[in-house]
């Protein structure tokens, strides 16, 4: 298809994405018993979301490897850090 | 031929550069072979023969672009020239050595008896500010600057380019360091600098504790300094992967070069986590949000986490350029090349990765828990190892060569001595339980001096052993020598007391009277230090306006490319365009023909309607990299006032009186003269250096500017990584935990809206590039005028969910809530409005027809913008949903 056909789809799927996770809470999945999978559902909707407008709008699935390592280690730094200090007080 | 014992070993031929094909002529030299014996594999250099550049017409290539006399206020002023950019951070490094040092020799006088509060040359409060400057000043101040004044100078020489990728980037960096320096000078004089420890620790560093808009300075100081650190990394970090010579592999490039590059990568992310906790601690000064104040471990912990994590990639960033500058000056004066070259290498490359995951070591007397303290005591061990290596390699080096105890090398092997003895006292700070005795005293403060101090030490051998490259004069040696004797002795009387007395709390002047003899010691060794340093300024100084010419090589058996050109090297420093094709360096003709387009650095290459200028119109100038441009320094007089007026904000108002008036207008005037200073640098017509380049792994395929703006886009991933983990830290730390958080937004609709308005606005910048690609200026501007509005609809949308929260009294200084809340959002909408305005002035270009033929900016603008919409990706379920 087209780059402007695919890039109307990614739209509509990344519509839908953000939708659907306020429906999760509409859900009411977020309540305790099902909180902590409701979130990881919702968290990972946003990385999935996330990784396609960077791999279609930032064009990343058509650049060089090296621009997707340099994001990932940035990204890596970042949950390191979250991670190992929300690990320290626990 | 006579039997060649050692192959890495150089031949000698006084006063010229040693030749790079040793024993047996190699009769087909291969470049691609970098065995370990391969004595090319330092970058080479020019095979036996004259210099191929003695006589330049640097008169006429200077006034050819526009760039006045060094002897003129004015060149200092617009000069982009990596050269002169670099002499500029090196003496402004030394007039911070000099400031930072005052203060140390104030505190050393304080300390030369235990003292009460209130006795002795300084008050309580001046030694708060002694300290805690002193600490501030040294570390980001003198040291990196100091560094970066030698990787400005001799990196692109070493590499084989004309410059950096963003020359006036480049003089931003210098601009933004200098304004930050003056801010924190200027914020003695406004209540007192900060007073909390260069560690700035929570909660000490809120007004509570800490109050004075001279404090703030201090911090928005600190913040512009980052500024300039995360501009200058992106610079070199481009730089050093995209520009370098063709044969100039990676694993063929010089040590020190070697040690700037990952300098530069430690830095780019490092700095992006100070910075977060720099906008927060700032934010909880001038706006009065909560997060220092926090009871719970989300206060003071957080501060931890932030500062060390940043911290200690810190005090490698500012140790290896030492370290590579003595595996350079080795190198030399040894004769030889390194022991086991490409182990050091891997060494260095374990250490800048290892840095990022012992940071917890700086808080084993935290409430942090036993097995993540037990974790980091790991790594911190683990760390130790890749030095040993290094140490070793250099060891052997000297053991292996044939010394020639210059100045330069009497400083380098004096460097490793106190390395030596700094590391091995700091692998006790590591194991936890000892560290439960020495931290807080002056065992640390004597480890950290041996090993900064190590470092600087390195870096003054750097000076003297570049010194005749840069001025093209030789300083005298004898007094050369001479300072270095009194350097070290001073530098072992000062800080080996330090190890004896060690039970002596740090930060403070009164201590256990036992201690007072050493304590004298160590004040009379700083003296002796401080005066060393004058030594070597009046060395260097005299040199300047009365030394003997140098020779273009005064250093025997030096092989790296700085040293195959004139001393001081011309504008664009080489004859031709550097090769390492041939195994050794060669200068290929600059070709007028392949030219192409002079690619710019963000300026504007076309005239306005979108015609390119013909290549050929201009005659030599267009293949010449430009070196001049006014709008770096006047963008550095506008941030100075832009911070300045930030100051004079406390807790959300201005200050009263007559001074509220001053910081006001500061403010509007630094922002406005900024806004048009970078329009200005958007329209100036500035032709950085153009590719293509040899060797560019591995961003061959990205242009110079995809690939700078890439990188900056890492260092912000990391900036918003670091606050999402800051908010999620803090909601683990809450009392009733995560779940007990309620978002402080009372529905997620707002929010929900605010994502479709963004997604649907990076689908228009997608369809404004595939307007370009059409070659449809209407398209063009339709798409980003959509993009516009979009955006000022997502403001809109979320300055009417603010306005109800006000209402209801819910602010940002409320609860630690809504702080988070506040400012995360805060700083995604400032990202938003900053992009608003780029898409503002795209749109008045694109009318008049550009991007057309060079979509490159609506790209960049592009990836900037989806990088934001990627952030509300997060930011909407963790802040409206969870």
């Amino acid at each position: 298809m087209s780059h402007a056909k695919l890039y109307t789809w990614i739209y509509v799927v990344l519509f839908v994405g953000a939708t659907v996770q306020v429906g999760v809470e509409y859900a009411g999945l977020l309540e305790p018993g099902t909180y902590w999978p409701a979130v990881g559902a919702i968290l990972v909707l946003s990385l999935v979301k996330a990784v396609i407008v960077a791999a279609y709008y930032q064009h990343l699935r058509w650049e060089q490897r090296s621009l997707s390592y340099l994001m990932g280690m940035g990204l890596l730094a970042a949950l390191a850090l979250t991670i190992a200090a929300s690990y320290s007080i626990t | 031929m006579p039997e060649d014992t050692s192959d890495d070993e150089r031949d000698a031929q006084p006063g010229s550069v040693a030749d790079a094909s040793v024993g047996a002529p190699d009769p087909d030299p291969d470049p691609d072979t970098d065995s370990d014996t391969d004595p090319r594999a330092d970058g080479g250099t020019v095979a036996g023969q004259d210099l191929p550049v003695s006589e330049v017409e640097e008169e006429e290539d200077d006034h050819g672009h526009g760039l006045p006399d060094t002897s003129s206020l004015k060149r200092w002023l617009v000069t982009t020239n990596h050269k002169d950019v670099g002499i500029l951070y090196t003496v402004t490094a030394m007039f911070f050595l000099l400031f930072g040092g005052v203060l140390a020799l104030l505190m050393r006088l304080q300390l030369w008896t235990p003292r009460a509060p209130g006795a002795g040359p300084l008050s309580a409060a001046a030694y708060n500010q002694a300290v805690s400057l002193h600490g501030l000043l040294m570390v980001f101040w003198f040291l990196s600057p100091f560094a970066f004044g030698f990787a400005n100078y001799i990196v692109p020489l070493q590499i084989g380019a004309k410059d950096l990728a963003f020359p006036r980037l480049n003089a931003l960096s210098y601009w933004f360091y200098l304004a930050s320096g003056i801010l924190v000078g200027v914020s003695f004089f406004q209540s007192g600098a900060f007073p909390g420890g260069w560690t700035m620790y929570a909660p000490l560093n809120i007004p509570t504790y800490t109050p004075g808009v001279g404090a703030t300075t201090s911090v928005l100081g600190l913040m512009l300094f980052t500024a300039s650190v995360t501009i200058g990394g992106v610079n070199f970090i481009t730089t050093m992967h995209r520009m370098r010579a063709e044969g100039l592999t990676m694993r063929r490039l010089p040590l020190f070069s070697w040690s700037i590059l990952l300098t530069v990568w430690m830095m780019l992310f490092a700095f992006a986590a100070l910075l977060a906790a720099l906008i927060i601690l700032s934010a909880d000064r001038i706006l009065g949000t909560t997060y220092f104040a926090a009871q719970s471990a989300g206060g003071s912990l957080l501060w931890a986490h932030l500062f060390w994590f940043f911290g200690h990639p810190e005090v490698y960033i500012v140790f290896f350029p030492a370290l590579g500058a003595m595996a350079e000056i080795f190198q030399t004066f040894t004769g030889r090349r390194i022991v086991g070259r490409k182990w050091f290498i891997g060494a260095m490359l374990l250490v800048a990765i290892q840095s990022f995951v012992v940071w917890m070591h700086h808080m084993f007397l935290t409430s942090i828990n036993l097995q993540i303290k037990t974790l980091f005591m790991a790594t911190t061990i683990g760390i130790s190892l890749p030095f040993d290596l290094m140490v070793f390699a250099l060891i052997y080096t000297m053991i292996k060569g044939r010394i020639r105890f210059t100045t330069p090398f009497l400083y380098a092997f004096g460097a490793l001595f106190l390395f030596i003895i700094g590391g091995i006292t700091g692998v006790f700070l590591g194991a936890v339980v000892l560290d439960y005795e020495f931290r807080g005293t002056y065992w640390v403060v004597a480890h950290f001096h041996y090993v900064m101090v190590g470092g600087v030490t390195a870096l003054i051998g750097a000076l003297y052993y570049w010194f005749p490259k840069m001025t093209g004069k030789m300083y005298d040696e004898f007094l050369g020598k001479v300072s270095f004797v009194l350097y070290f002795i001073g530098f072992n009387l000062l800080y080996f007391p330090m190890f004896v007395a060690w039970e002596t709390p740090r930060r403070v002047f009164s201590y256990d009277a036992a201690f007072a003899p050493w304590h004298k010691l160590a004040t009379i060794g700083a003296f002796i230090l401080g005066f060393s340093f004058l030594l070597t300024v009046y060395t260097i100084g005299k040199a300047i306006f009365v030394g003997e010419e140098a020779d273009d090589n005064p250093w025997a058996y030096s092989t790296t490319a700085e040293w195959a050109v004139p001393s001081p090297p011309p504008l664009e420093n080489f004859p031709g365009i550097p090769s390492y094709g041939d195994g050794k360096l060669s200068f290929r003709p600059e070709s007028a023909a392949d030219g192409g387009e002079a690619a710019t650095d963000g300026g504007n290459a076309a005239a306005d309607g979108g015609e390119v200028a013909p290549t050929a119109h201009d005659g030599h100038d267009d293949d010449h990299v430009s070196h001049a441009s006014i709008w770096p320094f006047v963008t550095g007089v506008a941030a100075f006032f832009a911070f300045f007026g930030l100051s004079g904000i406390v807790d959300g108002e201005l200050i009263g009186g007559i001074w509220g008036m001053v910081h006001l207008g500061s403010l509007v005037f630094g922002g406005a003269l900024g806004l048009g200073a970078m329009v200005a640098m958007g329209l100036e017509e500035f032709h950085g250096p153009t590719g293509p380049f040899g060797e560019s792994w591995p961003f061959s395929k990205t242009s110079n500017l995809k690939t700078g703006m890439w990188v900056f886009l890492a260092s912000d991933v990391v900036l918003f990584g670091a606050f999402i983990g800051s908010y999620v830290f803090i909601r683990v730390a809450f009392p009733g935990g995560w779940a007990a958080w309620e978002p402080i937004p009372h529905r997620s609709l707002p929010g929900l809206i605010n994502t479709y308005l963004l997604l649907t606005s990076s689908f228009s910048v997608v369809l404004a590039l595939v307007a370009a690609e059409r070659n449809s200026t209407k398209g063009v501007v339709a798409s980003m005028l959509v993009t516009l509005l979009l955006g000022i609809g997502f403001l809109i949308n979320k300055g009417i969910e603010w306005f109800e929260l006000f209402h209801e009294g819910i602010w940002l200084s409320t609860n630690i809530r809504a702080s988070t809340f506040f400012l995360t959002t805060g700083l995604h909408a400032a990202h938003v409005i900053v992009g608003l305005i780029i898409a503002t002035y795209m749109i008045v270009r694109a009318s008049r027809g550009a991007y057309l033929d060079d979509d490159g900016p609506l790209e960049f603008f592009g990836l900037y913008w989806h990088f934001v919409d990627i952030v509300w990706l997060f930011l909407f379920p963790l802040f409206y949903i969870l």
